[in-house]
């Protein structure tokens, strides 16, 4: 009886990883498919038409790839240094008013960042941050800081603060102490803080698009004519490099800070 | 400690709320639009175009999410049961995750528009004998394409969400249950869903605010009437004609007040809960 449950959740469970799966096997085929005309169910021709394009230097795939990629990085680390220690008061200091600093700190998750984005628009023109790097990258924070808060606030109230305040009596000031004792200690949360900054940063479109002004282009903005006009094949080509770049830049980042912060166990927990 | 990010937020964030506030209300210096006025609401409230809006954006966000949740939950309490824990539940929550929604797009198209994979399929198997039979979802008044967009998205983010909480459960407590006498339907409603139902809410406000503010999913699979609030609101923004900026901020304003009542709905009902089923969220 019990077993029968047990396979009835299983097919369940393996089913919707399937319907999830399956869509992207879709792409990858469509992305070679040179001649799909209906009602086929198999290509009639597969070709490398859309990859041809994707990496032609016409295209400006790659170069734009790379900036966006950047850009998102940049959003990540500021994201990250200012999110640390507001999440290190948050979970463990009291002060005044701290209750209304939370919620303005997740409120982001919840208003439209539609509604933010036109109302800050005319101030950055006139402060000339409009079109300019530095302007994407500071509404990008908007819906980064949420996430970053909420993942980290929840590592130093785990973690307490019993060994920074060792680091302390053994007279560590307070520079060395944030870097040998602080940083390897949250570094879990940093991973997971980082790779999901960076995940809504790489995928943004509209605070790009308004905030950017046709001057800043990044990735998802160039998918989308593509996404319009219907052009499957380029489509699906684009889509496919972006779920491969984002992969791989968190594989990277997650690596990265794994090898930086592998001296042995932290007590994490 | 919390300086850097607060004057992020208040300089960007609530700054902007507020601009947007004040050109709603008509005050717009740059623009020669100086005189305080509720016109642009009255006038917003009243055109037959906005309800139809708010009406589309409030069906696709309340169906969406609700059925979001409810599989969502489901789908939680299947692979903790199935005890099919790590790859399978990593591939289930991070897949979604890491897709933008601008590819999910792409994925539904490929799969569901009238040339797509499965009318294809279904032709082949003699289900359909033409694609106009197959129903069109995609740029349909209905909204189907872009609800199953975030239905794609949002099954498992709601479904990881409850997954942890789910995971931490004491067995105990559902063996203590079932000691007594409870059948496994009764476990569910009586021991499992008051422990899950914070995490529910609070996944479900996310979700809704979500696809209530959001612009991409809509603007590209999203019939050309009516269209939701938030493309409504940059195609009033995008008019040539300054003076129009007030409506857009007014479709704005709107959107972030319907969502502030909705958390402020949900501390209320959680308070409720809490008072009938002594407080849980420990």
């Amino acid at each position: 009886m019990n077993r029968n449950r047990s396979i009835i959740f299983k097919i369940i469970a393996y089913s919707a990883a399937l319907l999830l799966l399956v869509p992207i096997l879709i792409i990858i085929v469509w992305s070679f498919a040179n001649n799909w005309p209906w009602p086929l169910v198999f290509p009639r021709e597969f070709g490398i038409r859309g990859w041809e394009y994707f990496f032609s230097p016409t295209s400006n795939s790659i170069s734009t790839l790379i900036y966006s990629i950047l850009l998102s990085l940049t959003v990540t680390f500021i994201t990250l240094l200012i999110t640390i220690p507001a999440s290190k008061a948050l979970a463990l200091y009291d002060f005044k008013g701290k209750k209304l600093v939370e919620i303005l700190i997740l409120a982001p998750l919840i208003v439209s960042p539609v509604a933010v984005a036109m109302g800050i628009h005319q101030l950055f023109i006139k402060l000339r941050l409009a079109n300019t790097f530095l302007g994407v990258v500071l509404v990008h924070l908007i819906p980064c800081i949420p996430y970053s808060v909420r993942i980290l606030k929840n590592v130093f109230e785990t973690v307490g603060d019993k060994f920074q305040m060792q680091g302390k009596v053994l007279g560590a000031n307070p520079l060395k102490n944030f870097i040998y004792v602080t940083l390897p200690i949250i570094s879990p949360g940093i991973i997971s803080a980082a790779s999901l900054v960076f995940t809504v940063s790489f995928s943004q479109y509209f605070l790009t698009f308004l905030i950017g002004g046709g001057k800043i282009i990044t990735y998802p903005m160039i998918m989308f004519p593509f996404v319009q006009s219907g052009d499957r094949m380029i489509a699906s080509v684009y889509s496919i490099v972006f779920i491969a770049a984002s992969l791989i830049c968190l594989r990277s980042m997650d690596r990265l800070l794994r090898k930086y912060y592998k001296r042995g166990d932290y007590f994490y927990i | 400690m919390i300086m850097p990010v607060m004057v992020i937020i208040i300089g960007i964030f609530i700054l902007g709320l507020i601009m947007g506030l004040l050109q709603s209300l008509g005050y717009f210096k740059a623009v020669g639009l100086t005189e305080i006025t509720l016109n642009y609401y009255r006038e917003v409230l009243r055109s037959k175009d906005f309800i139809s809006s708010l009406g589309f954006s409030l069906y696709i966000s309340i169906i969406s999410s609700l059925i979001a949740v409810v599989l969502g939950v489901l789908l939680a309490y299947c692979i903790v049961e199935s005890q099919g824990k790590g790859r399978l539940a990593d591939i289930i929550f991070m897949i979604p995750i890491s897709i933008p929604h601008v590819v999910a797009v792409i994925m539904v198209y490929n799969t569901l528009s009238q040339s797509g994979i499965l009318p294809r399929l279904l032709y082949a198997v003699g289900f359909l004998e033409d694609p106009s039979y197959f129903p069109s979802l995609i740029y349909d008044r209905k909204g189907m394409g872009i609800i199953i967009t975030y239905l794609w998205k949002e099954i498992p983010f709601v479904a990881m969400v409850v997954y942890t909480v789910l995971d931490n459960i004491n067995e105990r407590l559902t063996d203590v249950a079932l000691n007594l006498g409870a059948n496994r339907r009764q476990v569910f409603l009586h021991v499992i869903l008051p422990l899950i139902l914070p995490s529910i809410f609070s996944a479900f406000i996310i979700i809704f605010a979500f696809s209530f503010g959001a612009y991409e999913v809509p603007f590209l699979l999203g019939p050309t009437s009516p269209k939701t609030l938030p493309v409504k609101a940059y195609v009033e923004y995008i008019n040539p004609d300054f003076k129009n900026r007030p409506y857009a901020m007014v479709i704005n304003m709107i959107v972030t007040f319907i969502s502030i009542i909705l958390v402020w709905m949900y501390f209320k009902a959680f308070k409720w809960i809490s008072k009938y089923t002594g407080d849980f969220n420990e």
